[in-house]
């Protein structure tokens, strides 16, 4: 079972936190098809938020076609995302740590390869939707 | 709200039924002492003016603590309803009040109105439970010293107070009953409208003490119809150069509301006639002239009226009184309720 | 019923002191409802209105349909949680547990048990011999077992440190999703209420100035800056909340019916602490252009 926190000074709104680390553990493959998510009254009692926040993000969730609410039991992952679980793309993560590696050799430091990758992924999504 | 009622009232309880115990244990220590004192005296077989002689003779006997417990068990009759009047009445509500609990107490699933009724109701009774068995076995205990009073009033001072007299009167009978009824209720009324105990407490008492002075001053002579009759002048009338009497003939311990002197021609009158003022003037002529300015007045034709109720009218006057102090308690209750269903925080 | 609490210009004096004015409100059941106010606002008279110990002195007031404290029955349905949680000092827990099975019908035993042995509770412990923070659990275990469709609390974390503050909120909104719960609670911070309030109501002064959904009011208020304008000039549609002006800058916390085609102007997004203060802030400003205005018709 898979733990929701709060980042209170995030600036993004608590359900939309809560649907990202759904989607997060889904890719990382912490959240497999027929797990249960957590009860809403468990997951308000660990945040202190209104659970109307929290069954708000499952029904986007649901609504993205991730889970389905089974009433009287819970609610529970069944689709997957697109691409699948970050597990199943071994030859993608071998290209990015050989990338990385080359990175490095070329002397970049920690915050110039964020840097590096943010930008062209930026310019690439932009290219994307042009 | 019974069980709550209880639980709030406990240490009160508690603490009357202790005292109530004690002040039992003290009357059944003594209780048979005295009243062998009176199965051995000449009062059980006296009858008519031997009985004067016997009650004071019966007097005489007893012991300095038959005294002392008497006294004192009309001290405690006369406090117990303003003790219990301030200490069960005046925290009723205003303790809720001046602690905020009434903010858990009338959010619960009763009214208002059944939470003071459950509390009155219960709190009330024990009240009256308590001054009344206070009040029973007093009665019991005292009952030789009560009947020999009836029949000697005027003797060693402190047993002259009749039935009728205020202490005796406010002690004996029911009316401590309504009296505690009387005081419980003013204060928790008090209480309401203080919201505050200790002011409650204090005002209550100073209610209750104006009361207390003004009913047999002003109130009770004229709760009953009196009897009149007219009697000759005795010497006792002439007590302190004045024309009252002391004593009704026939009525051992009639309460006289007033009394003046007639003349032969039935007109009141206040002074003693100038004729009976010097007795030994008349005394000098000799042969059988009156010698004292009573029987002076009384061979003129001067008769005392005296305004009194008897004995037979003790009863009637009691259940008048206590009907008085109860219905005021009830209207003191209403009220109450009155003023909790229309609460301005 | 879709209303847990309907008010119609709804007023409470106190000797000549109107302490509620004017007080229209229809809240939805189903939200965790925040009051927030600053102190003397009125909360507290508002939420005594909603539970019964007060009578109104203007107006209506509903709740759940019925008249507040009208009967056995509308009790069993309110739950209260009085500020500082007021308890009986003399009475232990268990006794307290004992008052709430006695005076509700509908107490669920169980529920309260497992709560005071889930806070560590000594049963045997007089209430007044409890912190602050348990004191205030032992109040809304009170309050909740006896199953309520309505909660409202008085500033129920006000007085209580971090640790505890945190853990009777997420104790309440526990109940909250196992209850179905409808609840209001009133705090003079915005901090309290952010976290777990979806409905909220301002209010100021003892009128209430602006009530509703927290993410409708979210999305319809904006902070717009640019360069500085006259007040007069401002462009329509827009309900201005405050205004601060520099030599060369305005900026205006506005509430928008619509969307703002002015491209002069930069549009963000507002807290919702920016959003009450900016509330409180305009009600300060009438005040004082009142009391600005009292004086000068008096000269």
């Amino acid at each position: 079972m898979i733990e929701f926190h709060l980042d209170a000074r995030s600036g993004v709104a608590p359900y939309r936190q809560l649907i990202h680390q759904v989607r997060q553990a889904l890719r990382l493959g912490m959240l497999r098809e027929g797990d249960q998510l957590p009860k809403v009254k468990d997951v308000v009692a660990g945040l202190a938020i209104n659970p109307n926040t929290v069954l708000k993000a499952y029904r986007e969730l649901e609504y993205e076609g991730l889970v389905a609410a089974r009433p009287g039991v819970g609610t529970f992952v069944t689709g997957t995302l697109n691409g699948g679980p970050l597990t199943a793309h071994g030859p993608l993560r071998r290209d990015l740590q050989r990338w990385l590696a080359k990175a490095r050799r070329a002397g970049l430091d920690d915050e110039s390869i964020e840097a590096l990758f943010a930008s062209t992924f930026r310019s690439a999504s932009e290219e994307d939707i042009a | 709200m019974i069980w709550l009622t209880w639980r709030q009232f406990r240490v009160q309880a508690v603490t009357a039924a202790a005292a109530l115990a004690a002040f039992a244990i003290l009357l059944a220590a003594t209780g048979p002492h005295l009243a062998s004192l009176y199965a051995t005296s000449k009062i059980t077989s006296c009858h008519g003016f031997g009985c004067e002689p016997a009650a004071n003779a019966f007097f005489g006997r007893l012991a300095g603590l038959d005294t002392v417990v008497y006294l004192l068990g009309i001290g405690l009759i006369l406090v117990t309803p303003a003790i219990i009047g301030i200490f069960w009445g005046a925290p009723l509500i205003a303790r809720e009040l001046e602690t905020r609990t009434f903010n858990l107490a009338w959010t619960q699933s009763i009214t208002r109105t059944q939470w003071l009724a459950v509390k009155l109701a219960l709190t009330g009774l024990v009240a009256m439970a308590v001054t009344e068995a206070l009040s029973l076995i007093y009665a019991w205990w005292a009952d030789p010293i009560s009947n020999a009073i009836s029949l000697g009033v005027g003797s060693p001072q402190l047993f002259s107070q009749g039935r009728f007299s205020a202490v005796i009167f406010a002690t004996h009978g029911i009316t401590p009953l309504g009296y505690a009824v009387f005081a419980f209720t003013l204060a928790t009324a008090v209480g309401a409208v203080t919201r505050r105990i200790l002011p409650a407490m204090a005002i209550t008492l100073a209610i209750f003490a104006a009361v207390q002075l003004a009913m047999p001053l002003w109130i009770r002579p004229h709760l009953a119809p009196p009897s009149h009759t007219t009697a000759g002048i005795a010497s006792a009338d002439l007590a302190y150069g004045t024309l009252t009497a002391d004593v009704v003939p026939g009525h051992p311990e009639a309460w006289i509301l007033s009394s003046h002197a007639l003349n032969s021609a039935g007109q009141p009158v206040t002074t003693i006639p100038a004729a009976c003022n010097n007795p030994s003037a008349d005394g000098q002529k000799g042969g059988t002239s009156p010698t004292t300015p009573a029987q002076c007045m009384q061979s003129r034709g001067y008769r005392e009226a005296i305004s009194y109720l008897p004995t037979s009218r003790y009863w009637p006057l009691q259940w008048i009184e206590t009907g008085i102090f109860m219905a005021l308690a009830l209207a003191l209750a209403w009220f109450s309720f009155w003023r909790l269903s229309r609460r301005r925080a | 019923m879709s209303a847990v609490i309907e008010t119609s210009e709804l007023g409470k004096r106190y000797r000549r002191k109107w302490a509620l004015t004017d007080c229209t409100l229809s809240v939805p059941a189903g939200h965790v409802v925040g009051l927030v106010g600053p102190n003397g606002a009125g909360k507290t008279t508002l939420l005594n209105l909603a539970v019964g110990l007060l009578r109104p002195d203007a107006g209506t007031i509903k709740v759940l349909d019925g008249t507040p404290a009208a009967g056995q029955a509308q009790l069993a349905r309110v739950g209260f949680l009085a500020q500082d949680a007021p308890v009986y000092a003399g009475l232990s827990v268990a006794d307290h547990l004992k008052l709430g099975a006695r005076l509700n019908p509908a107490w669920d035993v169980k529920l309260a048990y497992r709560r005071v042995d889930r806070l560590d509770l000594d049963h045997g412990q007089k209430a007044g011999a409890l912190s602050g923070g348990q004191r205030a659990q032992l109040a809304l275990t009170l309050a909740v077992a006896k199953r309520p469709d309505l909660l409202v609390l008085d500033e129920p974390v006000a007085s209580l440190d971090p640790l505890a503050r945190r853990e009777f909120l997420q104790d309440l909104m526990e109940a909250v999703a196992e209850q179905e719960l409808s609840v209001v609670l009133s705090s003079h911070l915005v901090a309290d209420l952010e976290r777990v309030c979806d409905y909220l109501i301002v209010l100021v002064g003892s009128r209430v100035r602006v009530a509703g959904p927290v993410d409708e009011l979210l999305a319809t208020h904006h902070l717009l800056s640019g360069p500085r304008r006259d007040p007069d000039t401002l462009p329509d549609g827009l309900d201005v909340i405050s205004a601060s002006h520099t030599d060369v800058q305005t900026t205006l916390l506005a509430r928008t019916s619509g969307p703002v085609l002015d491209p002069a102007w930069t549009i963000s997004e507002v807290g919702l602490e920016d959003l009450v203060l900016a509330y409180m802030s305009q009600a300060a400003g009438r005040r004082r252009r009142d009391n600005h205005h009292h004086l000068e018709v008096q000269k």
